[in-house]
């Protein structure tokens, strides 16, 4: 399959109307060809075109989850979604998480001993952020096996796994306290 | 809940080896640090170009002609330039040795100043994929993308060979022929000859020894693979250069652009910011592509940005190396002979290939064999046409390492020891007491970690489950490296310490950060050693960005040393700051300086400790000038020593499919000084990855028909992910000592330099044959049951 290029000029027949992505819990509108080309990808215009730099485009192809985000309630990978296929659709970048959120805050503290930080170099960081928000709205409190399983997607070259895996596990318990607090 | 690690008795440290989250952990979660693709935004820089470069789709090929007139034509092309360009024909020949990383140095005293094999624009590819022949600035990376395939390129194709033991025969394809008429180095004098080390007379002694043993071992190219792909911005726009990059090295880049462009270091600003793994990649900072990019703003008066894709970015790694081992002994177990010959695929480049063959065993001689009486180490550092390689979390230990646990393993067998007590027999270091104390230490608390009393078998007899799996464990050790002795060549540390009249403080402890989290360890390092001022880790601020015009020189993050070396620094410049603190406090105090004291930030006169004040009211009494102190120091060169560090693993083999399941594995590190305890657990634990991937699935695959390399992606190059990881055990020691305030040594390397042959000897121990070539894929596993 080729892959889709960012900036090339394509001909193809012009969409009818605007394209409107919800990002971060705002509208954007865009104007189809002047703002968004057709093989332009979604991690492309969040990035370069809107500065939402959180996400990381590393491999470009799928295999590293750098570039995650969340689409209506989904972990996606950014760079394999093409931006017009965002049109209606609803965008969490990391940059859209509360200050507070639990989840950042568990991987920011994550140091407890034998399980080494959460992250080091911290390029990979935010899309296991992402993944892990989606993972915990939807099952609150996995189990060890659930949370490799969501997170596999993910490369952390640096290698911090373990303590990957005991941020998620904080932070299932501080939403659950946040639940009963509220 | 595990264990916290034991400090050493009576350190009393309060913040220097505590448990707690990096300094910037809190950006990173939230994804405000930005790295070198997000400071290069095109939005930042207007009239930004994007730069690429042709690259080569044979192994061995030079340019017969190049035509770039259609590229030239195409909208949104700026520049289109070819190695027949003045820019580029001017340029001396330069190779990406300079340095390890280490020091700063110049062209005429680069490391390996024998091999100038690179030109930063040339005609001539030696393998697929080689930047050669043209570059190109255009509009969009798109646009830059589409214009290098325009380009026509006559090539001119050369036999290649891929295999180091074909390279050296005659007869073979020559790599370099305008260098050398052999492809195998020729001897030079920072790594010597190709026998380097000739101690006592290993054939006569392994005649007469009573147990020979001999055995192999091959280690491949694993990649680097860190995820912030090598990318540079230049503006060189009027007469200044400036250079945004993620080099590890700010200075060396300065020192590197200026010699090759010609330019006086005042002219030339090299900026760079937290970056997102280094590993060793690229070696150095002396890349090719950040001339070739300077020369491409400069033709075209844009500010122009490089940047590799994931692919692009298989660019370096580690130097595969086949090693074969003799070693000779007396039956009570005392080693009386050593011998090892290497044979190491260079790649294309000789970069620091002498380094990983000579360096890395000449260093283990002289500490963990240095009572042996004969040692012989003999090395050839072979061209062929694949990627370059040499240094990854480690320069050449990996591969010795490999071989060394081998022989340990091997012999300890022949002599039906346990391989632990043979290490301990014969396993030191030329400076400290026999046997070892960290040596022992280090293998004592991973052999009880890892249950090696219970789980060890006899090869290949243990206990089988689920009818077709067996287990078994294994252990690899290896002397650390990274004393602060072993850091004399970085020349002066500098550092500077600015109290600010509130009792806040700047850190400029510059390095650019590359995960590794000596960040931390030099604000714990910073609040330790202020502690008389009541300074807390939250009170003081670190700078992360190492700016050349502005940053005193950075340390650079190679050998894991930065986690110590500028803390060492910090701890001998307090005495100057309460010095200034103190001359500051004559006039408020009315007493003099050496009547006085500060205990928790409050200044006293040591006679009336009722007159006294803190720091804060004696900075607001007077102008409100911060107070600075800047220090520098040679690192100490007083001989230590080094410690130990070794990995144990259990491991499960599928003896119908040949797959091997790592079930546990232990990393211990006799560290010195712990000066920061979750950075260094990470460090143990992320190492294991690392190790892992290259013991099992991480693998470069070649197309031997073509030479082109088949899997320069992350799908088809396997590294493991959390599902793959199994249950580790990090342990920090300080039973070792170096020298200074904290006598530490850097660890991240070797976290994982045992990794694979602590793995292999598992796997021997559950199946009973041996695999000696690296990664040990299940069809391995089957041919050495002969099950295929």
């Amino acid at each position: 399959m080729p892959k889709p290029s960012k900036g090339t000029k394509k001909t193809v027949a012009k969409p009818s109307s605007k394209i409107k992505i919800k990002i971060n819990g705002c509208w954007h509108t865009f104007e189809p060809e002047r703002d968004i080309e057709p093989t332009m990808t979604l991690s492309y215009l969040l990035r370069e075109k809107l500065g939402y730099t959180g996400l990381k485009v590393s491999c470009d192809e799928g295999a590293c989850g750098a570039c995650t985000v969340i689409m209506d309630g989904k972990a996606i990978l950014s760079c394999m979604m093409l931006a017009v296929e965002a049109n209606g659709h609803e965008i969490l970048t990391i940059e859209g998480l509360a200050k507070d959120d639990p989840i950042v805050e568990a991987f920011a503290q994550q140091c407890e001993p034998g399980y080494g930080t959460a992250l080091q170099c911290g390029i990979c960081t935010p899309g296991f952020v992402m993944s892990t928000k989606a993972l915990l709205d939807e099952n609150p409190v996995p189990t060890m096996a659930e949370v490799k399983e969501a997170l596999s997607g993910h490369i952390c070259r640096c290698g911090c796994y373990a303590g990957i895996a005991q941020a998620v596990t904080h932070a299932s318990e501080k939403i659950a306290k946040k639940g009963e607090e509220s | 809940m595990k264990q916290p690690y034991t400090p050493r008795p009576n350190s009393n440290r309060k913040f220097v080896g505590g448990y707690r989250p990096r300094i910037d952990a809190w950006e990173k979660a939230r994804g405000k640090v930005e790295y070198i693709d997000d400071i290069t935004l095109a939005s930042r820089f207007p009239g930004m170009l994007y730069a690429k470069v042709l690259r080569s789709p044979h192994a061995h090929a030079r340019i017969k002609e190049i035509d770039v007139s259609q590229a030239e034509q195409l909208p949104g092309v700026v520049s289109v330039m070819t190695y027949k360009d003045p820019e580029f024909t001017s340029l001396k020949p330069t190779n990406a040795g300079w340095t390890d990383g280490v020091d700063t140095v110049s062209y005429d005293k680069k490391m390996w100043a024998d091999f100038n094999d690179r030109r930063v624009l040339g005609d001539y590819a030696c393998w697929v994929t080689d930047e050669v022949g043209a570059v190109v600035a255009a509009e969009s990376e798109e646009i830059a993308d589409e214009a290098i395939r325009l380009i026509n390129v006559q090539w001119e194709v050369f036999p290649f060979v891929l295999d180091p033991l074909e390279a050296m025969k005659p007869g073979a394809p020559l790599i370099h022929p305008d260098m050398t008429q052999t492809n195998v180095l020729p001897p030079e004098k920072m790594g010597g000859e190709d026998v380097f080390l000739d101690k006592g007379d290993v054939d006569a002694d392994f005649a007469k020894a009573d147990v020979v043993i001999d055995g192999t071992s091959i280690h491949h190219n694993a990649t680097q693979a860190s995820l912030d792909n090598w990318c540079c911005l230049v503006d060189w726009t009027d007469e200044k250069l400036t250079l945004y990059s993620n080099s590890y090295e700010a200075d060396q880049s300065r020192m590197h652009i200026s010699e090759m462009l010609g330019l006086p270091l005042h002219k030339v600003n090299v900026i760079s910011s937290y970056v997102g793994g280094q590993f060793g990649r690229g070696d150095t900072g002396e890349q090719p592509f950040f001339l070739f990019t300077a020369v491409l703003s400069k033709k075209t008066g844009r500010p122009v940005k490089f940047k590799h894709t994931r692919r692009e970015s298989f660019h370096d790694s580690r130097q595969p190396a086949i090693y074969y081992g003799k070693v000779g002994a007396k039956k009570d177990g005392t080693i009386t002979s050593m011998y090892f010959k290497s044979i190491g695929n260079t790649g294309a480049y000789a970069d620091h290939s002498i380094f990983a063959l000579k360096f890395a065993p000449l260093e283990i001689s002289e500490v963990s064999f240095a009572h042996i009486p004969n040692v012989k180490l003999e090395s050839y550092a072979v061209y062929t046409n694949k990627l370059p390689a040499c240094m990854m979390r480690g320069v050449g230990n990996s591969q010795f390492n490999l071989i060394f646990g081998h022989v340990v393993d091997l012999l300890a067998e022949r002599l039906d020891m346990d391989p632990i007590d043979l290490c301990i027999k014969n396993f030191g270091h030329e400076w400290g007491d026999f046997p070892d104390k960290s040596l022992m230490e280090v293998l004592k608390q991973g052999a009880e970690k890892i249950g090696w009393s219970k789980k060890r078998n006899k090869p290949g007899q243990g206990q089988i489950y689920d009818k077709i799996k067996k287990r078994g464990v294994g252990f690899s050790l290896h002397p650390a490296w990274h004393a602060e002795w072993q850091e004399v060549r970085r020349g002066h540390i500098p550092i500077s310490i600015t109290l600010n009249p509130d009792g806040t403080v700047i850190l400029n402890a510059p390095t650019v950060e590359t995960g590794t989290g000596s960040n931390t360890c030099n604000v714990l390092g910073c609040s330790e050693s202020l502690s008389f001022l009541g300074v807390t880790p939250e009170k003081i601020h670190w700078n992360h960005v190492v700016n050349t015009d502005t940053s005193m020189k950075d340390c650079v993050q190679t050998d894991s040393a930065v986690s110590y070396l500028q803390s060492e620094v910090i701890a001998t410049a307090v005495e100057e700051l309460k010095r200034e603190i103190f001359e500051r406090a004559e006039s408020v105090l009315k007493a003099k300086s050496k009547d006085m004291d500060i205990v928790d930030g409050c200044i006293f006169v040591k006679k009336n400790p009722d007159q006294c004040l803190t720091v804060k009211e004696l900075l607001f009494k007077g102008d409100l000038v911060p107070i600075v102190v800047t220090k520098s120091r040679l690192p100490n060169a007083s001989k230590t020593g080094v410690p130990y560090f070794a990995n144990f693993a259990e491991v499960e083999v599928d003896t119908d499919t040949g797959k091997v399941d790592v079930l546990h594995l232990v990393v211990i590190n006799d560290c010195g000084q712990v000066m920061f305890a979750s950075g260094a657990e990470a460090q143990q634990v992320g190492g294991q990855v690392m190790g892992m991937g290259e013991a099992l699935t991480e693998e470069i695959i070649y197309d031997e028909i073509t030479g082109v390399p088949l899997n320069f992606n992350w799908i088809d190059y396997k590294i493991p992910t959390m599902a793959d990881m199994p249950e580790i055990d990090p342990i920090l020691l300080e039973i070792w000592k170096g020298a200074g305030e904290y006598g530490a040594c850097g660890i991240g390397e070797g976290t994982l330099t045992c990794t694979p042959r602590a793995i292999m000897n598992a796997i021997y121990n559950a199946i009973g044959v041996r695999i000696n070539d690296i990664p040990i894929k299940p069809e391995k596993v089957l041919r050495a049951l002969g099950k295929v």
